[in-house]
């Protein structure tokens, strides 16, 4: 059917095709062209060839010089005086849609249930630059973060003057920067080179009965071009200095990570629904939140498990125990630095805005089923001792403050599809928890983190306990994320369910796209962003692709603000379409004022046999 | 003896109040009832005496000698000739043609809608070349009581003699032109007529008088003038019969009250084979008849007995609704006449209900149709029949097809009965040289 002005412009990368017959001479306008919604229908049934058509972009106003009947693709051979590019047309058509502005958030995502499934359909960016941590940094800067912290205590909010700022709690990160590892007869830091004891391995083999071997790379740029086994988890390396996490003050490692990799005796990779052996350099999404930044040093184990445990919760458990065996001799040598080998110190805060609309961050932690674990609360940041693994809490929700998230509350043993599981080093440097801290124009109240259990009818008792959480806290707004796609879509949306029935406000996010298409659904899934970045839509192996990033995360709040305002979002197209995702940046680039910077997908990096099998 | 039944309802409105006893007697022309709030009067169309009255309808036994004399109305001006003569819009509509013109149109147009667009009805086009310089003095009066400036008779282009006959006898007329239309449906829509004379798309919901114009159809225009001029009340109408007759016929000033049935006879009867229905009104927006003793009123354009209908042993068929065919209720009704269950029903894009009836954003003027017809095979239609326009028919052929669906348009039967091609692809241009 014809399409509107509003319509056309989300749509403007999409091709052009002529709803009905239109005669010679016609200036093609936006009611001469179909809805793309229904081009993966007829082109699935053979009724429409794309192959060659303009976009709506490039063709509105030019001139038709051949009388075409409906459906007809509009190509070069059929128009004069289209435009060579779509975005030549982009501010024209901001004129001709002056809704367009207060209309932005309601343009953003967009789920659909359609006859018992449900897909989202978001898109992807690439070919742009990064704006997550610098390079050998940990951390952005300690002036970005703080700044804007430091900018809500002291601003005036003039239309809500009972908005009332009270600081939470606090807590300072201390960065020290390691530039080489090296082994030598006991672990230290002398300066900024960090000594690794020489037959640690053997301390930690014999620490866990599931493991059998256990192998130390270090791992410099130099060497990211050499195999490795599946990336099951990559951490920083921090200890508490003082006070427990989320408070007192936090010491960092800046440019090494730890990188946790392994097999069973009989080399299976220790993964599931795909992972991620192979080429480094062709494995890692570089500077993703739970990735390596490219630049930095791996201190990657190598863990070699009894054979047949890979599957089960004891043996990943085992293999991360042994490997944080490791760390914790770091984290002791790293807790004794002299002060004057601080190289910049981060401020965290935690300011509620009480008078603002409240809000909850819930996170699905562990995508499927029970298999593996994620530890909650260990004593060291990212730690294992003294936390608990949620399967053991029964998968209940379990609430904490932003602060203890960005301070390593959660150790993950998730071993689900590498693009989207998050990492250890996700939570630390987790990007809604962050964007939401910052953002003075919603009160975030806390985390909820909730497991997702293997059993139907278990999954449903926690959801309801995420709802019946929610409605407790007296949330207007919360944010349901997940990780990994299948199985755990149900507790998702089991979880949009029980939060949107309580009349909250309610956005998701996962990775969806093609492969991670919705299969439940229900009708509180109206507020969906995709965290997808890959260039096919799919689950492809490279380690943190898909994860949530800054750009997921502030389309997730403009769309969360709006639903909260009311506003409706428009329903997702039948099937994924990546332009939908550029439209809605775009949108909430010109209500924020600031280009958002897209981060890179899997199409800057060297092509790894895999994907290419996987893409052909 | 022959009766005549004249309805007390025949125009947009409420119905009207007999101002007769039965057993009186009557002349043509004679009032038999008066408005009772919108509406026309209604006059006898015969000699003869009043032999029931009810709710709905007047019953006169008709004289066996019917003179061509009438009892002549009076007006002092010529607004309350045609307001007294009980005039009504003859295209179909009935809104009553007093309170139309009763407007300043302040130097607008008179738009002679003359389109005659549903296929197979001619007596429209058979008036304007029979009775064209009375039909162009129809038009000065009304030009003058609406205070018009301009006067645009729109024709399709194929109806070259009648073009011919209205050129010629408007050639001195300087305020007065022929638009042509193209032969496409539905022309005649009084938004489509204001448009493609005026270039103005009104919304649904306002009258042509939005656009400065009133449009009025051709033998409408003719009335006004016998009004004027012979002080002849409204009791005749100009009918086409076709289809499945022996003789297919126009007919000009039967008596309103005439029965379908005694057209038919006039018409030589019904064709040999079977009778799948008998529409009155046209293709698109005609009824079928219920009963073949039913009277004709000042509105009836048409009369088609059709050929039977086929029969679908009880398949499933989507219906495509739009505001240029017939309604939901007709569609089915035609489904159930070829045996078929409906099992998927969708509305075109563009039609918007007003006052209860369905009126196209844009008539004649496809907003696409793909969606419906994947809508309606999701539903599991193995046929589909659509009530559409020529361009919207031809874009369900573009889609249609391909998905497997076989596709019947609602006026297919009256089409064949006819002989004119079934509403499927667009074969001509929608724009025509003037």
């Amino acid at each position: 059917m014809s399409i509107s002005v509003e319509t056309a412009n989300a749509h403007k990368n999409d091709p052009a095709v002529l709803c009905c017959r239109a005669e010679e001479g016609t200036i093609i306008e936006v009611h001469n062209l179909e809805d793309p919604a229904i081009f993966d229908d007829l082109v699935d049934s053979n009724l429409l060839n794309l192959d060659g058509a303009l976009t709506i972009g490039q063709v509105l106003g030019a001139k038709l010089i051949k009388t075409c009947d409906s459906l007809t693709p509009l190509t070069a051979a059929v128009l004069e005086g289209f435009k060579a590019s779509a975005d030549e047309e982009a501010p024209k058509a901001e004129e001709a849609a002056p809704a367009a502005a207060p209309a932005v958030q309601a343009q953003v995502p967009m789920a659909q249930f359609n006859g018992g499934v449900l897909k989202i359909h978001i898109g992807e960016g690439k070919d742009i630059d990064i704006e997550l941590p610098l390079v050998n940094a940990g951390f952005p800067s300690a002036g970005g973060v703080n700044a804007p912290l430091q900018t809500v205590n002291v601003q005036q909010q003039e239309a809500a003057p009972v908005v009332k700022n009270v600081t939470k709690g606090s807590f300072d990160r201390k960065h020290f920067n390691i530039t080489e590892v090296k082994r030598g007869p006991e672990t230290k830091i002398e300066g900024t080179t960090l000594y690794i004891r020489e037959g640690i391995e053997a301390d930690a083999v014999a620490s866990q009965d599931l493991v059998v071997d256990l192998k130390i790379d270090i791992i410099t740029p130099d060497r990211y071009n050499e195999y490795s086994e599946t990336i099951m988890d990559v951490q920083p390396i921090a200890v508490k200095e003082s006070g427990e996490i989320g408070s007192g003050v936090t010491r960092v490692i800046d440019g090494v990570i730890i990188m946790v990799t392994g097999t069973d005796e009989n080399g299976v990779q220790i993964g599931e629904f795909g992972s991620s052996e192979g080429i480094l350099e062709e494995n890692i999404m570089w500077n993703r939140p739970g990735a390596p930044d490219k630049g930095e040093i791996f201190i990657k184990t190598n863990v070699t498990i009894k054979a047949h445990t890979n599957m089960e919760r004891p043996g990943p458990l085992a293999a991360h125990s042994a490997t944080d065996l490791i760390t914790q001799e770091i984290r002791d040598a790293l807790k004794g630095l002299d002060e004057s080998l601080v190289t910049n110190t981060e401020h965290f805060e935690h300011v509620r805005h009480y008078g603002k609309k409240k809000v909850v961050i819930v996170k699905e932690i562990m995508g499927q089923g029970a298999m593996h674990d994620n530890i909650i609360l260990p004593q060291e940041p990212v730690g294992i001792i003294g936390g608990k693994p949620n399967v053991d809490l029964g998968n209940v929700p379990v609430t904490v403050s932003p602060l203890e998230v960005m301070d390593g509350c959660i150790h993950a043993l998730t071993c689900i599809g590498p693009a989207s599981k998050e990492t250890s080093r996700h939570y630390w440097r987790e990007p809604l928890v962050l964007e939401c801290l910052q953002d003075e124009e919603i009160d975030l109240c806390g985390v909820v983190f909730v497991g997702s259990p293997q059993i139907n009818s278990e999954k449903f008792y926690v959801s309801k306990r995420v709802g019946m959480t929610v409605e407790a806290m007296d949330a207007e707004g919360a944010f349901v994320t997940t990780e990994g796609f299948g199985n755990n879509h149900i507790d998702f949306a089991s979880h949009i369910e029980q939060i949107g029935m309580r009349g909250i406000s309610v956005v998701g996010m996962t990775f969806s796209a093609v492969q991670g298409a919705l299969v439940v659904g229900n009708k509180y899934m109206t507020h969906m962003v995709d965290n997808n970045k890959s260039e096919a839509g799919i689950e492809n192996e490279v380690l943190s692709c898909n994860t949530l990033c800054k750009e997921d995360a502030v389309r997730a709040i403009a769309m969360l603000k709006s639903a909260m305002a009311g506003e409706s979002v428009k329903t997702a197209e039948k099937k994924w379409n990546p332009n939908v995702k550029a439209s809605n940046v775009e949108a909430v680039e010109e209500v924020n004022g600031e280009k958002l910077e897209l981060v890179l997908n899997e199409q800057s990096l060297p092509m790894s046999q895999k994907r290419k099998e996987k893409y052909n | 003896m022959n009766q005549i039944k004249i309805l007390l309802k025949q125009h947009i409105g409420a119905p009207c109040a007999p101002v007769v006893a039965v057993g009186d007697k009557v002349k043509k022309g004679t009032l038999l009832a008066q408005p009772t709030g919108l509406g026309a009067n209604i006059f006898s169309s015969v000699f003869g005496e009043v032999a029931e009255i009810t709710e709905n309808h007047v019953v006169i036994n008709a004289d066996e000698v019917q003179p061509d004399e009438y009892e002549m109305i009076s007006g002092e001006t010529n607004l309350e000739l045609v307001k007294n003569a009980g005039i009504v819009g003859m295209g179909g509509a009935g809104f009553p043609t007093a309170v139309k013109l009763n407007t300043d149109l302040n130097g607008g147009y008179i738009l002679i809608n003359a389109a005659e667009c549903e296929p197979g009805l001619l007596h429209n086009i058979h008036q304007l070349e029979t009775q064209t310089d009375k039909t162009v003095r129809g038009v000065k009066y009304c030009m003058e009581i609406s205070n018009a400036a301009k006067a645009i008779f729109a024709i399709k282009a194929k109806n070259e003699k009648a073009v011919k006959a209205v050129k010629e006898a408007i050639k001195n007329e300087e305020n007065m032109s022929v638009f042509l239309m193209p032969d496409i449906y539905p022309m005649g829509e009084e938004r489509a007529v204001v448009r493609e004379c005026l270039g103005i798309l009104l919304e649904p919901t306002q009258l042509p008088s939005a656009a400065g114009a009133v449009v009025i159809n051709a033998e409408t225009v003719l009335r006004v003038a016998e009004a004027i001029e012979d002080k002849k009340p409204c009791f005749s109408k100009n009918v086409t019969v076709t289809g499945k007759v022996n003789n297919p016929s126009v007919f000009t000033d039967v008596p309103v009250g005439t029965s379908v049935s005694t057209l038919i006879d006039m018409a030589g009867g019904l064709a040999d084979g079977v009778i799948g229905e008998i529409v009155v009104g046209g293709p698109f927006t005609g009824k079928s008849v219920a009963d073949v003793n039913d009277p004709i009123t000042k509105t009836t354009g048409g009369i088609i007995p059709t050929i039977e209908f086929p029969d679908l042993h009880g398949a499933n068929i989507g219906i495509l609704v739009c505001a240029c065919g017939g309604s939901e209720a007709r569609m089915r009704e035609i489904c159930e006449k070829m045996n078929a269950k409906v099992c998927s029903v969708q509305k075109c894009k563009q039609a918007q209900e007003i006052k209860g009836a369905l009126k196209c954003e844009n008539p004649g003027n496809c907003p696409g149709q793909a969606q419906k017809c994947i809508a309606m095979k999701k539903d599991g239609a193995e046929y589909i029949i659509i009530g559409n326009c020529s361009d919207c028919s031809n874009t369900v052929m573009g889609s249609a097809p391909k998905m497997g669906l076989k596709i019947f348009h609602q006026t297919d039967h009256l089409m064949r009965s006819i002989k004119h091609p079934l509403y499927r692809k667009l074969r001509v241009s929608k724009k025509i040289e003037q």
